[in-house]
Parts: structure tokens; C-alpha cells; sequence
């Protein structure tokens, strides 16, 4: 495995007496793709949203580039390089295309010391980005509200390309889209593990898992179930992990 | 549909307010008597000023996907202070301060920094202490006005100092100076709401605010502000209505705010937060203020305006739902 970029160790988060994460411990390499599965309820979105800013563990610690890392904030976590995309998608309908995919990070010019945006040089960067990712919407200036479920989605995965970062943790993004679709969502991942940057995915589909991860980490009830290489492993095995019918390859990364 | 009528019809959407305005302007000038007359419209634009200004602080907040209640109560503070500071008679201490037109920064900064506080106050509970803005602020609505009883004793101030009365007075191409700072503060904020991010932000806070604050935005930090900001607009309204009236009353502006939510609705702007322009609210306020005028005209009792008001807004909103499923076909 290539040098680690994010390592968890024993990583808890506790809702009152919950124990949602009861000590999750492995490590993603740069340029790695691991998927992330698990039963409903089974830790992996609250794991995502740790990692992301959105909450903060209730113990342990995380090393991030070699260091200790915590981000107490979505903005924080960008600024370390940590992309997300949620399960619930994050766009404001209200808004068009340009304004979603440079939501927080808009380009501006200076008029009078006072920042003003920049649509036209947003507008291009959008165009080219949508449109080398294959992605056809009639209008960038539509808002989100008139666009369907698949041109949402395929807005959220574009932005996260474009923006790279170093690490993008991907919450189920694959939920509303077609087979051709997700089959492009799956060539892009390929595509930005490639430019070393570590990649974490959860899904539901095993196929999908298969298809584009390198490792395979199974939570199970809060902790770490299973962590195997996907080509020493076979979806039965990691059914079963899920499930609870075998601890196979349990413990940390090595 | 072909993408040139697709747009045109887009732009009338955006824009009804506008047409409205027009449409209720031509029909007063053909049917009542001595409508169609300069001075008229420059005393819709002028009687606006006030309840403009104190519209568009409202409209901030409601965009960001809030509520502020006691923009009303707020003016009232703002003015009873000034009142009281530079008023020579009734309960004004008549302060003087020379050179005489320093009053007049004075007196607005006063104005600003009283609204500005109980923003930040407003502001601070819904955001800190998540508690809900419409709660919060009816609370500073109805303790706001009870400070200004309790510092007035619910006794007025008149004569205000000549100095700061001159923006009342002075005009400029027909209109009042109070009504040029009504119009540049819809100017500033408009461009600040369409062209910054920090306005671009607010809109996207009220349209999904977890989406928001999980792109990095500073949610909690864009929120006070907005409070902040609504509060000093309100206090500026405060210190247009004491020019307006010369001094402050206790029961100064009352109702002033329920017309600022008909002119907020009416311009366009959705209670539900994310939806509605700064120069949709202006439409909308001249909107009101075009039919009081046509009421006083025809003679008719003053009371009559209420019951249209209200009628007004229902019919805002009922416009409000149909431009939805005009917009769901053409999308």
C-alpha cells in the first residue's frame, strides 16, 4: 500500500448512551479507493460526516498527511483538502448551476476594493468542467429546482471532480442515478484516484464496490468488521461480514 | 416552446411585480380624477421612504431564510432616541453641538448603532442559541416597544434641530433627500445581494442551509450579520420617520411593519426563505403606497387601506403559487 493519507484510530462517537462508533480504526493510502459498507445503522455515514467536519468524534484521533488532524468545521475540512459528497444531495435549488458548483468558492474581481462575482469566468469554468465530463444540462443559468434527479446528482459528482482537493469521501452518490450514468460516476472515480487522490466510498451495491475499489472496509455495528484487498476477497465473503456471520480479516489496517 | 419567448416569459415572471405596479398606476391615472400628476408620483416615491428602507431590512433577513419581527419596534427605539438627543421641546433635551451639522452624522450613527445592537441581540440568540427567529424577534418587538414607553414615559418629542430636519426639506429634482437615501439605500443593497458573494450566500443559506454550511460557507457568521444589518436598516428608518415627523412620538410607526411584510410578499420575496429581489421589494412597497394615495384621492376613509392591504397580499401569494406552476411547465 502507498504511503497513508488519512489514518483513524480508534475513532468513537457516542449519541448520549448510543454508541453509534464504538472504535474505528484503518487508514486510506494516496491514490486508493476504498469502499465502505455496511448494514443500515451500521456507523458509515456518521464515520463520513466525522471525517468531513460535520461532527466531532467523541474520542480517539485522526492522522491526516502524518499529522493529527480534527476539523471542526465542513470549512475546515475543505481547507485540509477533504471534498464530500452526501447521500442527501448539498444544492441549493434556489439557485442556478454556476452558483452550486462554486458555492463558498466563488471567483471574484475587485471593484473598488469591494468583491464582486465573476459570473462570466464562472459560467466558462462550469461549461468546460460539465461539458468534458459528458454531462448535458440545457441551461447553466436554469435553476437546480427544474432539473431532474440524474442532472442534480451528476452536478454534485462534477463539482467534486473539479475540485479535487485530496481526499473525497463519496456518501452513497450513485443513489439517483441511471446504469450509463453511474457507470461514467465510476470511470470519474477511477480517473481522480489516478491523480492520487484517496477516495472513500460508501454504497450499498456490492457490484459497485467490485467494480471500483481497491480495498474493501466493512463496519459492522460500530466497528471495524472486515479490511481486505478486493482481489483477495469475493462479494460472498464480504456478505458475510456484513452481516455478521463471520469476522474474517477483522482488526486494523496492517 | 423556443428558448426567445421561454426567456421573455421568464423576465415577465421575474418582473410582475413591476408590470403590477404599472398596471395599478395606469388605471389610476385614467380613472381618478388628478391622479396622473408629477407631484403625485413623487409623493408615492416620497410617503415610501420609510417604509421602504425598513423593508428592505426585513427582506434580508426572510431571504437568509428568517424572520425579524421587530424591525417596527426598532425604528421606534431609533427615532425616540434621536427625538430625545435633538428635539428642543416636549422631551427633547435640545443638545446642541457645533458646528451644527455635526448632529447630523451624530444623530444618524445613534440611530444605526441602537438598531445595529438589538440585530446583533436578535441575531445572536437564533444563531448561537438556535432558538427560533420568529420568537426571538416578536419578544424584541414587543420589549423594544416597551423601552420606548419607558423612555419617553409615553410622552413625545418635537422640534427636531433644523439641521438634521434639512434632509426632510431639502429637495433634489422633486424629491425629499429622506426619499434620495430611501432610493440609494435600495441601490447599495440590491447590488449587494446580486453581485456579492456575501449576498449570493444569504440567498443559497435560505434556499438549503446545510447544503451551505457544508460548501464551507460561513453559515452562523452570514446570519448575524444579516440580523445586524436588518436592525441598523431598521434603526436608519427610525431616524427617517423622526425627520419625517419632526420628533418621535411613543406609539411612532405602529404598523408600520405588518405593511413591510405585505410590501416584502407582494415584492416577491417567499417566507420560506432563498426566493425574492431587493428591487421586487421596492415594486412592492410602491405598490402600496400608489393605492394609498388613490384612496386619499377618491376620498374614501382612511380605514378602507387596511382591508385592501390585506386583500393585496393574499393576492400576492395566490400569484406567488401560480407563477410556481408557470415556472414547473416551462422548466
Amino acid at each position: 500500500m502507498s504511503e497513508p493519507l488519512l489514518v483513524l484510530d480508534n475513532v468513537t462517537k457516542n449519541y448520549g448512551a448510543i454508541e453509534a462508533l464504538k472504535g474505528i480504526s484503518f487508514s486510506i493510502g494516496k491514490g486508493e479507493v476504498v469502499a465502505l459498507l455496511g448494514d443500515n445503522g451500521a456507523g458509515k455515514s456518521t464515520l463520513v460526516k466525522i471525517i468531513a467536519g460535520g461532527l466531532e468524534p467523541t474520542s480517539g484521533r485522526m492522522l491526516f498527511e502524518g499529522k493529527e488532524f480534527l476539523a471542526r468545521s465542513p470549512a475546515e475540512a475543505k481547507a485540509a483538502g477533504i471534498e464530500t459528497v452526501y447521500q442527501d444531495l448539498s444544492l441549493c435549488t434556489n439557485v442556478d448551476v454556476v452558483a452550486n458548483f462554486f458555492m463558498g468558492r466563488e471567483i471574484t474581481r475587485k471593484v473598488l476594493g469591494i468583491p464582486v462575482l465573476d459570473e462570466r469566468a464562472m459560467e466558462a469554468v462550469v461549461g468546460k468542467a460539465l461539458a468534458s465530463a459528458g454531462t448535458r444540462i440545457p441551461s447553466l443559468r436554469t435553476n437546480v429546482e427544474h432539473l431532474s434527479g440524474g442532472q442534480r446528482q451528476a452536478i454534485e459528482l462534477n463539482r467534486f471532480v473539479h475540485w479535487g482537493g485530496k481526499l473525497v469521501l463519496l456518501d452513497e452518490p450513485f443513489a439517483a442515478l441511471g446504469v450509463e450514468q453511474t457507470r461514467r460516476g465510476l470511470d470519474m472515480i477511477r480517473q481522480v484516484a489516478k491523480q492520487g487522490i484517496g477516495v472513500v466510498i460508501i454504497t450499498h451495491i456490492m457490484q459497485q464496490a467490485f467494480q471500483v475499489a481497491d480495498r474493501i472496509v466493512v463496519i459492522r455495528q460500530g466497528v471495524v468488521a472486515g479490511d481486505v484487498a478486493r482481489n483477495k476477497t469475493s462479494p460472498d465473503a464480504v456478505i458475510n461480514m456484513i452481516t455478521g456471520e463471520t469476522l474474517a480479516g477483522a482488526g486494523p489496517a496492517g | 416552446m423556443n428558448p426567445r419567448t421561454r426567456h421573455a416569459l421568464e423576465f415577465v415572471l421575474d418582473n410582475l411585480v413591476w408590470f403590477m405596479l404599472l398596471f395599478v398606476l395606469v388605471v389610476f391615472s385614467i380613472f381618478i380624477p388628478n391622479y396622473f400628476q408629477l407631484g403625485i408620483f413623487a409623493n408615492i416615491i416620497e410617503a415610501s421612504s420609510v417604509l421602504g428602507v425598513m423593508s428592505i431590512g426585513l427582506a434580508l433577513v426572510i431571504i437568509a431564510g428568517h424572520m425579524d419581527l421587530s424591525v417596527e419596534s426598532v425604528a421606534a427605539l431609533s427615532a425616540m432616541a434621536v427625538g430625545i438627543l435633538f428635539c428642543s421641546s416636549g422631551i427633547g433635551m435640545g443638545v446642541q453641538l457645533h458646528p451644527e451639522w455635526l448632529m447630523v452624522p451624530v444623530s444618524l450613527l445613534l440611530a444605526l448603532a441602537v438598531g445595529g445592537l438589538i440585530g446583533a441581540f436578535n441575531g445572536y440568540l437564533v444563531v448561537k442559541v438556535k432558538m427560533s427567529a420568529f420568537i426571538i424577534t416578536l419578544a424584541s418587538y414587543i420589549w423594544v416597544r416597551g423601552l420606548v414607553l419607558v423612555i419617553s414615559g409615553g410622552r413625545s418629542a418635537q422640534d427636531l434641530a433644523p439641521a438634521i430636519r434639512w434632509f426632510g426639506i431639502q429637495r433634489l429634482i422633486g424629491l425629499p433627500l429622506t426619499a434620495w437615501i430611501a432610493i440609494a439605500c435600495f441601490v447599495v443593497f440590491s447590488l449587494i445581494m446580486a453581485k456579492t458573494p456575501f449576498g449570493r450566500h444569504l440567498v443559497m443559506i435560505g434556499g438549503n442551509e446545510t447544503a451551505t454550511f457544508r460548501a464551507g460557507i460561513r453559515v452562523n457568521r452570514n446570519l448575524i450579520i444579516a440580523f445586524v444589518l436588518a436592525g441598523a436598516i431598521a434603526g436608519l428608518a427610525g431616524w427617517l420617520l423622526a425627520i419625517r415627523t419632526s420628533g418621535a412620538t411613543a406609539n411612532l410607526g405602529v404598523g408600520l411593519l405588518f405593511n413591510a411584510f405585505a410590501a416584502v410578499v407582494i415584492g416577491g420575496v417567499s417566507l420560506k426563505g432563498g426566493v425574492g429581489t431587493l428591487p421586487g421589494v421596492y415594486a412592492g412597497v410602491l405598490l402600496l403606497s400608489a393605492i394609498n394615495t388613490a384612496i386619499n384621492l377618491m376620498g374614501l376613509p382612511a380605514n378602507f387601506t387596511q382591508v385592501i392591504h390585506g386583500l393585496l397580499v393574499l393576492a400576492a401569494v395566490l400569484l406567488d403559487a401560480f407563477k410556481q406552476t408557470i415556472r414547473q411547465r416551462l422548466a
